[in-house]
Order: C-alpha cells, then sequence, then structure tokens
C-alpha cells in the first residue's frame, strides 16, 4: 500500500514472540504469495503453531512486523476482527461447536459474522458439504461423526466465510491413519483452487503435490526452506536431515 | 409421644398450612429468579479482564458466603430502614434470598462457563465473532446445559432457606408450623407437617432437575449436587 516493498498475502517481518522468558519464535522473516501453499515442518515444540497462529491473532506478536492481507497486525488502524472472517483456521482437534449440527456449524458464522441472508447461507452451506463428501451428513452432529468427518466439516466450516488464506495446525495428526487421505484429498482440492495456503503437516505426500515450498523450523527459528523436492530429497541441514530421518522411519 | 399425636388439629390448621406452602412456592420462585439475575451479572464481572470489575464479584461472594443467611436477613432487615427504606418483611425476604442464593449461582455459571473447553472459544475467535456473538452462539448454549442440574441442586437449598423468612414474620410455610406449635403447644405436629411439605417440595424439585438432565441429554450421574 503506502509501503514501498513488495507485500505478499503474509508477510511476517523480523517477528519475534516470546512465552515468559521462552523466545518461542526468533526474528522470523517470511512471505507468502498470494495462491501460494506453503507447508511449515519441524519437531515438537518447535514454534510451528504459535507461527500460524499468529496469523489470525490467536496469540499475538511481541515485536517485528505481521502483515496479513495488506494490513498490519497491532496497528490500531486494523480492525483484527474483520480480518480474522478473510482467514480460515482448522485445528488439530477440530473444534466444531458440538451443539450445532454439520450444516449449522457451516452456516453459523456466515449468517452472524458475514450477514449472509439464511437462506443463502444454507444453500452454500449444503453445496460445500456435498463439496467435502458429506452431503449425506448435513444434519448430523458432530459427536455423530467420524474424526474425519469432523475435520472435513470444519474445513468447510472455513470455506463458508469465502476466505482469503486458509491455516492449517497438523489437520490430520489426531485422525485414525485410514481417515487421513480423505481429508488430505479436500486440503488439495482446495489449494488446486488456488487457496493461499499455510499448513502445518508431516504429510509429505501432501507437500509434495501441492506445496510450492517447505518451510523447516526448529527451536523457534526458520532454519531452511525450499521447494518439496529439494527439501525432502536434499535437506541441507544437519537438524533438517535429524528430523526427515526420524519421520521416514514411520 | 406418638400415642397425643393429634391429626385432627393439623387438619384443622390445613388451610394455613396451604397459604404458607403457596407462599414459600412463590417467594423461592421469585427469589430465584432475583438470584438468576444477580448470578449472571457477577459471573459476568468475575469473567472480565478488567480486575475491579473481578475483585468486586469475588468479594461480594466471599462476604456471602463467609456470614450466616440469618444474619444477612437481619442485617436487610433492620438496615434498610436505616438508610430510609422501609419495605414489607416479604419483599426485605425476597432480597436477602435473591442476594444470597445469587453468589451461589454466580459461581455455577462461572464453572458452566469455565467448562466449556478453550478450543470452542479459539474457533469462535478464528471465524470473526465478537465477544458477544461468542458467548451467545457458542458457550452460552453449551454452558446452559451444564448449569442446569446443579442450578436445581441450588433451588432446593433456596427453599429450604427460605423457612428463615419465618423469623421477620412472612407467613410461609415454616411459619404455619410456628403458628400451630405456640397456639396449640403442639410443636410435634407443627414441624413433622411442614417437613412433611419441604420433603413434597424437594421431591417436585429433584424430579424436575431429573427430567431436565434427560430432556438435556446429560448422565443423570452428574446431576448431583
Ligand atoms: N500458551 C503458552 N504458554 C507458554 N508456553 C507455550 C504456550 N504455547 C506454546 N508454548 C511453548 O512454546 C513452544 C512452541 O510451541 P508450539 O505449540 O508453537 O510448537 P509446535 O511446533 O506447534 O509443537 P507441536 O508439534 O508439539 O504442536 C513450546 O516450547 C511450547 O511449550
Ligand atoms: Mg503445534
Amino acid at each position: 500500500m503506502t509501503n514501498a516493498t513488495k507485500t505478499g498475502m503474509i508477510d511476517f517481518r523480523g517477528v519475534n514472540k516470546w512465552f515468559g522468558s521462552l523466545n518461542v519464535l526468533k526474528d522470523i522473516t517470511l512471505s507468502v504469495e498470494p495462491r501460494e501453499v506453503v507447508v511449515v515442518c519441524g519437531p515438537s515444540g518447535s514454534g510451528k503453531s504459535t507461527l500460524i497462529r499468529c496469523i489470525n491473532g490467536l496469540e499475538a506478536i511481541k515485536d517485528g512486523d505481521l502483515v496479513v492481507d495488506g494490513q498490519r497486525l497491532g496497528d490500531p488502524a486494523t480492525n483484527m476482527t474483520q480480518l480474522r472472517t478473510e482467514i480460515g483456521f482448522v485445528f488439530q482437534s477440530f473444534n466444531l461447536y458440538p451443539h450445532k449440527t454439520a450444516l449449522e456449524n457451516v452456516t453459523l458464522a456466515p449468517i452472524h459474522v458475514r450477514k449472509i441472508p439464511r437462506a443463502e447461507a444454507e444453500q452454500a452451506g449444503r453445496d460445500l458439504l456435498a463439496k467435502v463428501g458429506l452431503a449425506d451428513k448435513i444434519n448430523a452432529y458432530p459427536s455423530q461423526l467420524s474424526g474425519g468427518q469432523q475435520q472435513r466439516v470444519a474445513i468447510a466450516r472455513c470455506l463458508g466465510m469465502r476466505p482469503k488464506i486458509m491455516l492449517f495446525d497438523e489437520p490430520t495428526s489426531a485422525l485414525d491413519p485410514e481417515m487421513i487421505s480423505e481429508v488430505l484429498d479436500v486440503m488439495v482440492a482446495v489449494a488446486e483452487e488456488g487457496m493461499t495456503m499455510m499448513v502445518v503437516t508431516h504429510e509429505m505426500g501432501f507437500a509434495r503435490k501441492v506445496a510450492q515450498r517447505v518451510v523447516f523450523m526448529d527451536a523457534g527459528a526458520i532454519v531452511e526452506s525450499g521447494t518439496p523436492e529439494e527439501f525432502f530429497s536434499a535437506p541441507k541441514t544437519d537438524r533438517s536431515r535429524a528430523f526427515l530421518s526420524k519421520i521416514l522411519r514411520h | 409421644m406418638l400415642e397425643n399425636f393429634s391429626f385432627r388439629t393439623i387438619i384443622e390448621y390445613l388451610p394455613l398450612f396451604g397459604q404458607g406452602l403457596i407462599t414459600t412456592v412463590w417467594l423461592s420462585a421469585l427469589s430465584f429468579a432475583g438470584a438468576l439475575a444477580v448470578g449472571i451479572v457477577l459471573a459476568a464481572m468475575n469473567l472480565q479482564r478488567g480486575r475491579l470489575f473481578r475483585i468486586a464479584a469475588k468479594a461480594y461472594i466471599d462476604a456471602v458466603r463467609a456470614t450466616p443467611l440469618l444474619a444477612q436477613l437481619y442485617f436487610l432487615y433492620f438496615g434498610l430502614p436505616r438508610l430510609g427504606l422501609v419495605l414489607p418483611e416479604l419483599v426485605v425476604g425476597i432480597i436477602a434470598l435473591s442476594l444470597n442464593s445469587g453468589a451461589y449461582v454466580a459461581e455455577i455459571i462461572r464453572a458452566g462457563i469455565l467448562s466449556i473447553p478453550r478450543g470452542q472459544v479459539e474457533a469462535g475467535v478464528a471465524s470473526g465473532m465478537t465477544y458477544v456473538q461468542r458467548m451467545r452462539l457458542v458457550i452460552l448454549p453449551q454452558a446452559f446445559k451444564v448449569t442446569i442440574p446443579p442450578l436445581l441442586g441450588q433451588a432446593i437449598v433456596l427453599v429450604k432457606d427460605s423457612a428463615l423468612l419465618s423469623l421477620i414474620s412472612v407467613s410461609e410455610l415454616t411459619r404455619a408450623g410456628q403458628l400451630l406449635a405456640s397456639d396449640r403447644f403442639m410443636p410435634a405436629e407443627g414441624f413433622i407437617t411442614i417437613a412433611a411439605f419441604y420433603l413434597l417440595l424437594y421431591y417436585g424439585l429433584k424430579g424436575l432437575a431429573a427430567l431436565s438432565s434427560r430432556w438435556l441429554g446429560l448422565q443423570p450421574a452428574r446431576s448431583s449436587t
């Protein structure tokens, strides 16, 4: 905007974050272009969740700049509630509303936050649930759905807001192995429609298929970044090699 | 003792007991509505980020829980007129019960809200809901279910506590028993009869609690208070 430097859809510039005395994000600089899919991986506790949770303000950053869709976070002029409607967030534990049906989960925010007329939101919700393969589960409650089905409802819930960005925090790691692919297939479809995505995952098949870039984090810092091909076949650092050998073993 | 237990006198006094029972029911109902209002406000204050609200709510709740209801009742009964506020005994009684029970209701509501997993709040936040929208659409409907059984437990306590209003001469159920006891020197008849009526109210409310648990699809075991 007024800024001379080129801004991506998501722009981290020298971002730091602390939990108490723990420096969980160390001088992060990372730019995600519109329609780009970036996979974030790294060992447990390396700060992956914190990184993407900062983007929609679920965590506040301490210093540095984080610009999302042209708006600087923490700037008084930035309406965070408004910005969040443009950012879908898929949680590891789904976090569906248990007192709402699948369709109601999808239409709740569009109706009350986006102020879309109910009939229109419901039609869109039905279409989205059909798209994620759950046309027959529209009136089911989350407790009546399998983990994979719940996560697909959660993705449809985000898409119902017509977001510009989708963030995924280990969307398949709480799932039984046989349900992982049904969720990944939906994510691939979303990526292929041109969504800007940041995905924390260790699913290398997914990364190879749709990611333009893999970012490897360790101890709060981005240690390595490259195309999936480069990263998986020729990791550059000892830490990424050690990490890959661990996740490849099973 | 039982050989001269006078059922006749009880039957003679039945209209008075009936009156007392009805008064106990509606004054308890009104007090419980008041307690809900007080409880909601206190719980909301308690969940605010602002420390001042929280401290005020906690101080109030502690003060109510630490002192006997009888002392609170007398405090209002003798204190309000000093402030120039002369109210009928019945009104003072209802205010006292509302303010007292409200403190317990506040804790029940707060616990209900806090029992909703953090992820629910985050899902609401992430979809761009405001605080009020999150509360209304996501948190309160879920918390409501959890709080119904303990709230009915509190209603049972309130009904029993309302007996203290007899001490400021409100003609409720216990007062009827006292009258029988003192007019005819028949304390056994008087107090056994009111005990039976309180038991009746207790089972009524317990039945309601069980019914609501089933209706809300909760485990009956969880409704015990
Ligand atoms: N709310 C919090 N308060 C204090 N420390 C936290 C908090 N959340 C995370 N941390 C710490 O910050 C560090 C980074 O956590 P984060 O959840 O971002 O890691 P992660 O890479 O997502 O790990 P995982 O693979 O286990 O999900 C960890 O050391 C964690 O213990
Ligand atoms: Mg994580």
